[in-house]
């Protein structure tokens, strides 16, 4: 078995795998600015124990983290399409549908990584020490005050290396934008296949690429992480 | 257990009626229509078959994917766990490469190189071995889960006490025997857990099979949509949700229940 690259050299190729990477990049950014939003919300209405609230949010974690991600990007494609919400373009006039595969995969991925995004960060809060969160309110903090100037920046750090896995996982999970026709990286491999016939070796360059994109996040992360490290709270 | 119970209560019913009260808010008057049709399709969704003669395609599809992925994945992850944890640069620095790359690498992708990676079919032994899609779909799952019981396999031996390992070496135990026959019956426990996220997460991946083209219940689903109209196709995806929310929360709430019985014993 040999393997053969050299159409990676043609120019339409590389913009399409180019083109992809991008998205697929903006796919997972946008997902993770939904996800940090979806996890810190819901955990501070756990954490806070807000009344009548609470069911909920624990009914919407359970929903969406027991079920296939892929199932729920279906189904929002086709239910948010069967509902049939447009908008109207203001430079052309037409209507074009409001959510789009890509609203659609990002609400995905947001939703789902969001839901175990809310679980991680509420360990992290309960990772607290109870002496500085006792602290803060003997120092005359309200709860909220106390909740958002040191419970919330002290938990976040503790659940640095959880959600460092959860953002793998999100951009792992991106990959199934290909299956309503948005176009990611894995949208420009199915093409070039298609021309090609090299399916093995477009899979393997698709493999590492989205490996070198993963580690890429970890690292980022990691900076991040030292970057705003406080001594004596976590790693 | 009891607060577990609650959780259980409360998740079944309140996912079954957003569920439900989704649906009818798509659906309006014709919600009673929509369901008609529902149950008309459950055994061809649950079983692949119309009236539950064989147990070949849909959600039965699934659940055989799974447990036959996780079973070489059990088998493959605990070698490569021992590997990891090895002594020898030599197979501990690849293991730890190979359990790295298989854990970040996406599963869509790891199933399509599957697609085109293993033949059509082998001849060994004399006899013909033909990869049918759903072996194919096999092998695509069990590689990546494969990283992760060997991470949950590394963890659980690094949760028992060190102080383990030093009686039973100076009892003469070797290495190997010290973890067969000390260390992994302790640490069994820390596994039970994880393992059970693990394959959790390993059956709502088998809803990826769809692309290798075997019989699962998400193509069973397409193939409804396609004969019944896209009409339908919002109600379908709903109760594929339910189905899958149905068998994986259990599970998660026994996962729960386990770490916490685990931490209270320590």
């Amino acid at each position: 078995m040999t393997l053969d690259f050299s159409w990676l050299l043609d120019p339409l190729y590389q913009k399409w795998l180019l083109r992809g990477i991008g998205t697929t990049m903006l796919l997972s950014l946008l997902g993770m600015v939904l996800m940090f939003v979806i996890g810190i919300a819901g955990a501070a209405l756990l954490h806070l124990k807000v009344r009548f609230l609470q069911s909920p949010v624990t009914i919407f974690v359970e929903l969406f983290r027991n079920t296939p991600p892929l199932v729920q990007l279906f189904f929002l494609y086709f239910m948010l399409s069967e509902i049939g919400l447009t908008l109207t373009d203001p430079v052309t006039g037409g209507r074009i549908p409001l959510f789009t595969g890509f609203t659609c995969v990002v609400l995905s991925l947001g939703l789902y990584n969001g839901a175990i995004a809310v679980e991680i960060i509420r360990s992290g809060l309960l990772a607290v020490p109870a002496q500085t969160v006792e602290g803060a309110r003997s120092l005359g903090y309200s709860r909220l005050q106390t909740f958002r100037y040191v419970e919330l920046p002290i938990g976040l750090r503790m659940s640095i290396p959880p959600m460092t896995s959860n953002i793998v996982s999100l951009i792992k999970t991106s990959s199934q934008a290909v299956l309503v026709a948005v176009a990611d990286i894995m949208y420009g491999a199915t093409q070039i296949m298609l021309e090609t016939f090299r399916n093995l070796e477009v899979m393997l360059l698709i493999w590492v690429i989205y490996l070198a994109i993963a580690s890429l996040a970890v690292l980022v992360v990691r900076r991040i992480a030292a970057a705003f490290r406080i001594p004596g709270y976590g790693s | 257990m009891n607060a577990e119970l609650k959780l259980f209560a409360l998740g079944t019913v309140g996912v079954t009626l957003v569920l439900a009260a989704l649906l009818v808010t798509v659906y309006g008057a014709e919600t009673g229509r929509v369901l008609q049709a529902l149950a008309a399709r459950t055994p061809l969704l649950l079983s692949g078959s119309p009236d539950f003669s064989r147990f070949e395609g849909g959600f039965a599809a699934n659940i055989v994917i799974s447990i036959w992925a996780m079973a070489i994945a059990a088998v493959a992850g605990t070698a490569l766990g021992v590997g990891m944890i090895s002594q020898s640069f030599l197979i501990r620095t690849p293991s730890v490469l190979v359990m790295n790359v298989l854990r970040n690498s996406p599963w869509l992708v790891v199933l399509y190189a599957m697609l085109y990676l293993l033949p059509f079919e082998i001849e060994a032994f004399g006899s013909v071995f033909s990869f049918s899609p759903m072996i194919k779909a096999i092998i695509g799952l069990a590689l990546p889960v494969t990283a992760n019981v060997a991470e949950v396999f590394r963890g659980g031996v690094e949760a028992v006490p060190t102080g383990q390992w030093e009686s039973a070496r100076s009892l003469g135990y070797r290495r190997l025997q010290i973890l067969r026959r000390v260390v992994v019956p302790q640490a069994i426990q820390f596994m039970t857990p994880n393992l059970m996220t693990t394959y959790a997460m390993l059956f709502i991946g088998t809803s990826l099979v769809v692309v290798t083209g075997a019989d699962d219940v998400l193509s069973v689903a397409r193939t409804v949509i396609a004969s019944d109209g896209a009409h339908y196709a919002t109600a379908i995806y709903l109760y594929v949700l339910f189905l899958f929310f149905i068998f994986c929360f259990p599970i998660a709430i026994l996962t729960r229940w386990l770490e916490q019985r685990v931490r209270v014993r320590q």
